[in-house]
């Protein structure tokens, strides 16, 4: 094993070993150098890699759970299923509770807009009527 | 592997996702959980709290890719909530190896695993925590330090130094061992 290899020495390389060693970093440049000539460092990059690895294994080995664990966060899913249903019926209620004070709200101006519409109509009726008996005056008795 | 479609129906408060959810996630939650506190009972505090949170949390959640670790942040969250509560989050900030090696009752299966968990028990709580969180449940040093309260940086300086003394204690000589 050489202790230095271009100018990089095996104590600098080892030091950074523990963050190159992570899945999808590459050692680059000198630090690639110094591996490819250097086996100790190869050895110790690959101890590192080896560890992670086991480390990600570990994540699959299961503790054994409590005996009633799983029944007991079943019933906490069904309760909070409930509970979210429960709370979809509140949201209904208060949104139904917004819609008709919306409609009430709306409603004045309904109202508004209706007498409009009938004072208009009444308006027009009344145009149409005096406009009828003038012309009734100026066209005169029929000469039959 | 939790899917898109059955986060879905469980934010449509469906009690049948909810329940598949727990069975898919259960042994997951749990086992974190009790890695976290070292305490069966405790773990399983978390693991309910933690599903109270996921059930409310579900609604906002949009990422389906990143559900794990979403999952995992929840259980590391309570825990140290738990933690805290009990007077014992003083232990994740340690960074001095704990007297009594504390045995992870799930990596004992081979004689690897126990090396590697009597290694971890062997680590300052301080440095066991996040080597456990970042290289056994994938979460980010930015993700781990906002969980405890520490600068990303530090979580480095601790991951590294975690390592290299994973690394050594796993190549000396390992007298512990016995006939598996």
């Amino acid at each position: 094993m050489s202790r230095t290899s271009r100018r990089v020495r095996c104590e600098d390389v080892r030091e950074i070993l523990p963050e190159y060693a992570e899945p999808g970093l590459r050692p680059a440049g000198p630090v690639e150098l110094h591996l490819a000539s250097c086996a100790g460092c190869r050895a110790d990059l690959a101890a590192y890699r080896a560890l992670l690895s086991s480390l990600e294994a570990v994540r699959d080995v299961e503790v054994p759970v409590p005996d009633g664990y799983l029944e007991r966060s079943l019933h906490l899913a069904r309760a909070e299923a409930v509970r979210g249903k429960v709370r979809s019926a509140a949201d209904l209620k208060a949104a139904s509770v917004r819609v008709g004070a919306a409609v009430r709200r709306h409603s004045t101006g309904l109202r508004y807009a209706l007498a409009g519409l009938g004072g208009a109509a009444a308006g027009a009726t009344a145009i149409a009527l005096v406009w009828w008996s003038a012309a009734r005056r100026t066209i005169g008795p029929s000469p039959l | 592997m939790v899917s898109a479609e059955l986060l879905a129906a469980c934010r449509r408060g469906d009690r049948g996702a909810f329940e598949e959810l727990v069975e898919l996630t259960h042994r997951r939650v749990y086992s974190l959980a009790y890695r976290l506190t070292n305490d069966r009972t405790e773990a399983e505090d978390v693991a309910q709290e933690a599903y109270l949170r996921m059930f409310r949390g579900l609604a906002g959640f949009r990422e389906e890719a990143r559900f794990e670790t979403w999952m995992h942040r929840i259980v590391t969250n309570c825990a140290l909530t738990m933690l805290k509560r009990r007077g014992r989050f003083g232990e994740v900030l340690a960074e001095e190896p704990p007297d009594v090696p504390v045995p992870d009752v799930a990596a004992s299966r081979t004689a690897d695993r126990d090396s590697l968990s009597r290694a971890m028990a062997g680590l300052p709580e301080g440095q066991r925590v996040v080597v456990l969180l970042k290289d056994v449940y994938g979460l980010s040093c930015r993700e781990i330090g906002e969980e405890i309260g520490i600068e990303e940086g530090a979580v480095k300086v601790r991951l590294h130094r975690a390592r290299k003394r994973l690394k050594e204690a796993l190549d000396e000589p390992d007298e512990q061992a016995g006939p598996v």
